[in-house]
């Protein structure tokens, strides 16, 4: 274990009373000054472990370390991590400056440090001047910043925030998004961000978690899982995919919709059924000839950078592509694509087989765009 | 134009009701405060209220109310508090309410039997071996009942005010390194504090001028000012000076109001 693990996860498992566990011997580790997101659909278990971090909740199994040593029996007020709420949690009896200050009067810090510290952190999150103002006085994305600067001026080492942004409009989401991460990386510390929102998990991490049902379906960066989804969930979750059965011929051979294509997997088993992903994007218009598919458009949508058409093949497969050209409803077209852009999943492989199978790969090949 | 109209007409029975029920009693009470016994116009009354015997009862009814104020602050704030915690908390605030509805007069009957000479209380004590004690007509007794009385109404603002009150703000005093007691002290009681007046405005007001319970339950050793008016206007048949007395608990009832009336929150 090196120093630069933080948190470690050891075959936690979160269960109320008799019910299916929240969270099913889940293992996992975190590093330091790296923003990590825990991404999936609600009720999957990623707030229960936010919550088992933070120590709101006990886990029913297994050990929680930080720092190397185990945290399950540390109360919350004594763990070296604060939390950004959902709702910000922002005492409405306090003003902004009472707020921010709160963790550093608990710890009977002196009158004038207090004062030099929360007008520091109100500096960084760019409330200067508000010290004053009631929270109700206060919008929605200005309260954010207040909870994020109650957050920082403890110095903890990590920091969780709990979907942060899930209260606010489009355009200041993402605002605050390119703000959290340029937080991040000037404070040096963890964050672990909790969302269902894929958008933001891409655009912000370093690395996700993938959370589905209690586990951890696949874990990397950003690029990792978005070209090399480990299995349906993951494909279907992480932006928008074309799903369909094939089977695994011989090492860059793979068989679907009737026809054999080249593409860059290996290791697999001759004739292994799998599953085939092509993402819309990397699907090109053309001519019937020149397609490698020929597909009939069914409908066609315009969503400003590009037209998300839905096709289907003579197999009654939907194909979706997004395309900067437009195409005619009704057409029988062809689809092109590399043979880099087919991705194949294996049934059941665990992350560990699945991410040894990708090293054999080598460096260069269908890793990167 | 119209809308205003119709608006004021509808505003009429309400304005009447205030008239009639609230304004016209109170300018009775003050007119009559003004005639002496014999029918004068004179401020005697108001010169009698400011020597020694009316300022000490106004005094003891001051000290009465705090009491009994203060212990039922003391007993339904954790009771409120336990509430918000258990899992059927409308069903147990029901059944803490319910005694409410009965009629005051009765339950204060049901003392006298319960705590009466050969009453249930005396009993539990002599096989207690502590022996038979005189429960009745004693201090204890009249704030001991008066606190059970009152104890729903305050119970009620209090639960509501912690039922309102967002558990993450509990999870985030926690992450913030507040112990469980710091939490209370710094976030649940100050956010609970609206409630907490406005229990002991429904307490101390009606405290101050109980007059029935001074009697059944203290057999008069207790004499409040709400006693004293009673006394006045039903057996000296002095209504100037009930009425001056009258004008000075509405005073105090307003100044406390006024003292413990929501301030703006956030210093």
């Amino acid at each position: 274990m090196s120093d630069q693990v933080i948190i470690r996860f050891e075959g936690v498992t979160k269960q109320y009373d008799q019910d299916i566990p929240v969270l099913n011997d889940v293992s996992f580790e975190i590093e330091r000054g790296k923003f990590y997101t825990l991404l999936g659909p609600s009720g999957c278990g990623k707030t229960t472990i936010l919550r088992l971090i933070a120590g709101f909740t006990e886990a029913t199994q297994g050990e929680i370390y930080f720092n190397g040593n185990v945290i399950n029996n540390v109360p919350a007020n004594k763990r070296q991590v604060n939390t950004v709420f959902q709702d910000y949690a922002l005492f409405p009896h306090l003003n902004v400056f009472e707020n921010v200050a709160f963790g550093l009067r608990i710890k009977k810090t002196k009158k004038e440090e207090v004062a030099k510290k929360v007008h520091e952190a109100l500096a960084f999150v760019n409330l200067e001047g508000y010290e004053n103002r009631e929270i109700r006085e206060m919008s929605g994305g200005q309260r954010q910043r207040v909870a994020i600067a109650r957050a920082i001026i403890n110095e903890p080492e990590v920091i969780l925030l709990d979907e942060p942004l899930s209260a606010l409009d489009l355009k200041l989401r993402t605002e605050m998004q390119y703000e959290l991460r340029e937080l991040q990386q000037r404070l040096g510390i963890t964050f672990i961000f909790v969302t269902h929102d894929q958008e933001e998990a891409l655009a912000m991490s370093d690395e996700i978690f993938v959370i589905n049902r209690g586990k951890i379906q696949q874990s990397g960066t950003p690029t990792d899982i978005y070209d090399e989804p480990i299995n349906r969930f993951v494909a279907d979750f992480i932006g928008e995919s074309n799903i369909v059965k094939g089977k695994m011929l011989a090492d860059h051979l793979v068989e679907f919709v009737g026809k054999q294509f080249d593409c860059v997997d290996q290791g697999l088993n001759p004739d292994e059924p799998v599953e085939v992903v092509i993402r819309p994007e990397d699907l090109e218009i053309t001519t019937r000839e020149r397609g490698k598919l020929q597909v009939r458009v069914d409908s066609q949508l315009f969503r400003g950078v590009h037209y998300e058409i839905s096709s289907y093949d003579k197999d009654g497969n939907e194909w979706l592509v997004h395309s900067t050209k437009k195409a005619t409803v009704g057409d029988e077209i062809g689809l092109y694509f590399d043979s880099e852009a087919i991705h194949v999943m294996r049934f059941g492989e665990t992350e560990e087989e699945f991410d040894k199978r990708l090293e054999a790969y080598g460096d260069g090949v269908g890793n990167e765009e | 134009m119209k809308s205003k109209l119709s608006r004021n007409l509808y505003a009429i029975p309400y304005a009447l009701w205030i008239l009639i029920f609230v304004v016209a009693p109170i300018v009775l009470v003050l007119y009559y405060s003004f005639f002496d016994i014999e029918g004068n116009l004179s401020l005697t009354n108001y010169i009698n209220f400011f020597t020694p015997v009316y300022l000490k009862m106004t005094l003891s009814s001051f000290w009465y109310a705090f009491l009994i104020t203060a212990f039922t602050l003391l007993i339904s704030y954790p009771t409120a508090f336990l509430l918000t915690k258990t899992k059927n908390k409308q069903l147990w605030l029901l059944l803490i309410i319910v005694p409410s509805w009965i009629n005051l007069l009765l339950k204060a009957y049901a003392f006298l039997g319960i705590f009466g000479t050969y009453g249930t209380a005396n009993s539990l004590l002599e096989v207690l071996g502590i022996g038979s004690k005189q429960i009745l007509f004693t201090d204890f007794s009249f704030i001991f009942v008066s606190v059970y009385i009152f104890i729903p109404f305050m119970i009620l603002p209090i639960f509501n005010a912690l039922d309102e009150m967002s558990p993450t703000l509990l999870d985030a005093a926690n992450d913030l390194g507040a112990s469980a007691w710091t939490t209370f002290r710094r976030v649940i009681f100050p956010l609970t504090l609206d409630g907490v007046r406005s229990g002991c405005q429904v307490v101390f007001i009606p405290a101050l001028s109980l007059f029935m319970l001074t009697r059944l339950i203290s057999g008069n050793r207790v004499i409040t000012l709400g006693t004293a008016i009673e006394q006045q206007f039903l057996v000296t048949q002095d209504w100037g000076m009930g009425s001056t007395i009258a004008v000075f608990l509405i005073i105090i009832m307003f100044v406390f109001v006024a003292l413990t009336g929501s301030r703006k929150r956030g210093m």
